[in-house]
């Protein structure tokens, strides 16, 4: 990492006749020119022009100034960055995948078809409910395609109704889904642990009081479609009254959303179907391994009880069973089937991230049963390891175990005028990613680290020694943190400037 | 499990630390009646070999084609050898989004770059760092569109979008109760524009065309922009197949207030259609309405240049259910390999690919025509994909190309009743005059091929 200090803006480095590109001989007619005159290309003003050495070795250098999950570990909480297999990408790159087209004939496509049914078989099994859709391209559109469910299962029976109650622990995506499927949002407040308040919580400092989750059931009753909860939360801790949860919700024919972000935690160990889940979506990027490519893509399949299926997006793979002769091994075969009249539609273009569905396939098949729970205790071995470790030197939100992520606060430096933002800046300088910040709301100051399973003992004690140093550090030497990064290619941005005079893009000075 | 950095003597040095005597103990937060009680039943895991060649016989029972005939929203385009090489990089592929700017400049300026050629290709001012696909592009046009336009909630939708794009945009309409999806009909292939013109209103905030369309034919944006802006709507541009920025003008040049649509064919394989690539770009003043990630420029403390995530204020992680969108990804990996596609391609590979798109869908058109069972449907100018009237049955016609490994055009009565018959037709780059002529000699003997598969 770190090599440069700079690499210009591409733009700055073009030199007009230079080519990265050398095309085919053209063995046709040139092509006539039909267009009108005011529909021709009239030129371009910024497409720069490189060999392709320089083009290859501006993006080498750029990707130097990145942290990868292979520098090292990546303890962004609630984010599963985990290790990235190398066959994974081998096996999305095989021509059989990447060169089919997604509307040649289902029995052109049987390998692809038969590679969404399994997975989805795998992941029925995984969450414990029967209806799969693997389209959603990230968690995100996996949350707006299951509030659309239930929204769907509402009018089917009368009344879309009006309110989804979201944890003030949840992540911000939740209350924008679900006003983006129209519905209105309703905090619903949490306890310390980040786990739902059944009873009104009244404020020690402003006296005010919030209604919980039995008060607001009683009010809104049958105008609340359903509820978006993150288990386990957002503070690590599973939510350990969820059967109640749910059947209180349930009692008014509200639905329960799982938001499956931090299913790292229960995967081979705790099913979502079986503790009162109607639908939930999975991170593929984060559970199933599959890169977080500097932002996407990824995945978001949705799952959900059998109450829901009719209204999943079309189309759906089906397996049809060929007969065949007697004491032989029956064959399949596998379509999209598109007549599904109560569906919500369509919620991708075609289907969904299918690179992303191959990569998670390959990891299921990688880990197995046996694997995917060894992952799931390894993750939660690692989490507590940190919280051993760090405890007494960084303040703890909860003491008790945690499950695959640990959150502490910047309490006691704060102390010193030293506050979680320093503490990540500073670990920049110690060659690491910082873990999340300031997430979740409910805990002032936070840091969220999920170390993952795919840490071992040594990078554990490596982080954890760094951690301790910040932390001595910030006793003795505050300046350092508030200093920090000096080390990393730049030093701390003016975003302020960057949001109230926004450059967006290059133009030529 | 070789993912898995676990020895015996490790892990109890783990457990030991922690005080417990099991993993298993650490799992006393999750009652036990909501627990799982036995194993997954799934197969057991797998070596790397065991799972490669599971693998590689499922990539086997897809056909493999000489040539695909077959575009409709999924080019298949040559990928320039640098791409897989740039992105195997682990510190592109293995990063998270760049919430520590510090530390992803990498990451953070190449979707500056991205950005900046977006606006380039689209004549706009402002883009974002990209969204999941063309479909769900529209719909975020579409919606920002009607919060641009403010008290206007009905958008038209031209029956040219692609279909899939019109049955998303559907699906995303249908819970605002308040907000209308009306459909403009199509006349010789384009927009109608007696239709359009009966349908423009004071509560049309926006109205979105292909560009070209999805049956190839391209709308004169500038013609439609007229009716649409003194109606007080937006124009909105969604182009399926981005090679055609190479060979009309700029959608922002040439009326349109916004432009969306699909960019897989920059560097991406068609992939059985995902991962793709979204986009949108709008205008300056509009910027602060746009969905999704967006980078800016920016300078740190010593005043040197560097970028960061901006605009953030829109989004759901600030303003929660009050955002422009739910949307808190890109398809950064995807988006990157479009980059790089652009820097290699340049200005001349960028124009003199779209000529050669343009000179094998016509060579193709015109070799076809001259079999006796294809005409014309209608006659606009098209880019790399066309339709054309076929006397024949359908189904006759693609066992005859799928026995000779030819994946022929799509058949587009399934989508459009009323070109019942017509085929949608595409040539790329790919596509030699050897493959066009294997085409039309098996077209030739259609009848005959067919009965023998």
């Amino acid at each position: 990492m770190f090599l440069r200090q700079r690499e210009p803006l591409s733009f700055e480095r073009s030199v007009p006749g230079k080519r990265g590109m050398d095309l085919p001989k053209p063995d046709v007619p040139a092509a006539r020119d039909t267009r009108p005159a005011h529909l021709k290309r009239s030129g371009f003003a910024a497409l720069p022009e490189l060999s392709e050495v320089e083009v290859i070795r501006h993006f080498t250098r750029l990707s130097k100034w990145n942290y990868g999950v292979d520098d090292g570990i990546y303890p962004l909480g609630s984010c599963t960055m985990k290790h990235n297999p190398r066959l994974n990408e081998k096996v999305a790159g095989l021509p059989g995948f990447t060169d089919s087209h997604p509307m040649a004939p289902d029995a052109l496509v049987q390998g692809n078809l038969e590679l969404v049914y399994t997975l989805q078989e795998w992941l029925k099994e995984i969450t414990g409910l029967p209806g799969v859709t693997l389209q959603p391209s990230a968690g995100a559109a996996g949350e707006l395609t299951g509030v659309m469910l239930i929204r769907a299962y509402h009018v089917s029976r009368g009344a879309k109704r009006r309110v989804i109650l979201i944890p003030d622990s949840g992540h911000g995506t939740n209350p924008a889904t679900a006003a983006m499927a129209g519905y209105e949002v309703v905090e619903l407040p949490s306890l310390p642990d980040g786990t739902i308040a059944f009873d009104d919580v009244t404020d020690p400092a402003s006296g005010k009081t919030r209604k919980g989750l039995r008060t607001l059931v009683a009010e809104l009753g049958p105008e609340i479609a359903g509820a978006m909860i993150t288990n386990p939360n957002t503070v690590g801790v599973f939510e350990y009254r969820f059967k109640e949860v749910s059947d209180l919700l349930h009692s008014v024919d509200a639905l329960v959303y799982m938001d499956g972000a931090n299913m790292n935690a229960l995967v081979g160990v705790a099913r979502p179907g079986d503790f009162g889940v109607d639908v939930m979506h999975l991170n593929l990027h984060k559970t199933f391994s599959t890169p977080h490519g500097g932002g996407g893509p990824g995945a978001g399949p949705v799952c959900c009880a059998e109450r829901l299926m009719p209204f999943l997006p079309v189309p759906v793979v089906v397996r049809d069973t060929v007969k065949v002769g007697e004491g032989e091994v029956p064959r399949h075969t596998y379509r999209w089937d598109w007549d599904r009249p109560q569906s919500i539609g369509k919620v991708h273009t075609f289907y969904g991230n299918f690179g992303i569905l191959v990569r998670a396939m390959t990891y299921c098949l990688s880990h197995g049963s046996d694997g995917l729970k060894a992952a799931t205790l390894r993750a939660i071995v690692n989490a507590n390891y940190i919280r051993v470790r760090l405890k007494g030197a960084y303040s703890l939100h909860i003491d008790s175990p945690s499950l695959h992520e640990v959150v502490f606060s910047d309490t006691l430096q704060a102390k010193h005028d030293v506050h979680t933002l320093d503490i990540a800046k500073r670990l920049i300088d110690h060659g690491y990613h910082p873990p999340t910040i300031y997430f979740p709301l409910i805990v002032p100051g936070a840091l969220m680290i999920e170390p993952t399973e795919s840490e071992g003992k040594d990078e554990l004690d490596a982080f954890c020694d760094t951690m301790l140093q910040i932390a001595k550090e910030a006793e003795e030497s505050p300046d350092l943190l508030h200093q920090a990064p000096v080390l990393a290619p730049l030093r701390r941005l003016d975003e302020t400037t960057a949001a109230r005079k926004p450059v967006l893009r290059w133009t030529k000075a | 499990m070789r993912y898995l950095p676990s020895s015996p003597v490790e892990d109890q040095a783990l457990l030991d630390a922690i005080g417990v005597p099991a993993a298993e103990s650490l799992l006393a937060g999750i009652p036990e009646a909501l627990r799982l009680g036995r194993e997954l039943d799934l197969p057991l895991g797998g070596s790397e070999q065991e799972v490669a060649w599971q693998m590689m016989g499922l990539a086997n029972r897809n056909m493999r084609f000489c040539a695909q005939f077959l575009g409709a929203g999924a080019y298949d385009h040559f990928v320039p050898s640098a791409i897989d090489a740039l992105i195997s990089r682990q510190e592109w592929f293995t990063a998270y989004t760049p919430y520590q700017p510090e530390i992803s400049q990498g990451t953070l300026q190449h979707i500056f770059e991205y950005q900046t050629l977006i606006c380039d290709l689209t004549g706009l001012e402002v883009t974002n760092a990209s969204l999941y696909d063309g479909g769900t592009a529209c719909v975020e046009a579409a919606l920002m569109a009607v919060r641009v336009a403010k008290k206007r909630s009905t958008v038209l939708v031209s029956r040219g979008l692609h279909p899939m794009y019109r049955e998303v945009l559907k699906t995303n309409f249908a819970p605002h109760d308040d907000l209308h999806l009306v459909e403009v009909g199509l006349k010789d292939g384009v927009t109608d524009l007696a239709d359009l013109a009966a349908k423009l209103n004071g509560d049309v905030a926006a109205v979105l065309v292909g560009y070209p369309n999805f049956l190839g034919a391209v709308e004169d944006l500038t013609a439609l922009a007229g009716p649409i802006h003194a109606a007080g709507a937006l124009l909105v541009s969604v182009t399926q197949e981005a090679f055609a920025f190479g060979w009309f003008e700029a959608p922002g040049k040439a009326g349109a207030d916004m432009a969306c649509g699909e960019a897989m064919s920059l560097g991406n394989k068609p992939n059985f259609g995902g991962p793709f690539l979204g986009f949108l770009a709008v205008k300056d003043a509009h910027k602060r309405e746009i969905p999704g990630r967006v980078v800016g420029q920016t300078k740190d403390l010593e005043g040197r240049t560097g970028y960061v995530l901006t605009l953030t204020a829109r989004e759901q992680h600030i303003r929660r259910d009050k955002a422009t969108s739910n949307i808190c990804s890109n398809q950064g990996l995807v988006a990157l390999r479009a980059n790089i596609f652009m820097h290699l391609a340049g200005p001349a590979g960028l124009t003199g690919l779209a000529e050669l798109n343009a000179a094998k869908a016509q060579h193709l058109r015109e070799r076809l025509l001259e079999l006796p069972d294809l005409e014309p449907a209608f006659d606009q100018p098209f880019f790399n994909e066309f339709v054309l009237r076929y006397q024949g049955d359908y189904a006759a016609l693609e066992a005859a190309c799928l026995k000779e490994s030819l994946l022929p055009g799509l058949d587009l009565g399934r989508f459009y009743p009323e070109y019942q018959g017509c085929i949608l037709w595409c040539a790329t780059e790919l596509h030699t005059r050897q493959m066009i002529e294997s085409l039309v000699e098996i077209l030739a003997r259609v009848p005959v091929l067919a009965e023998e598969v």
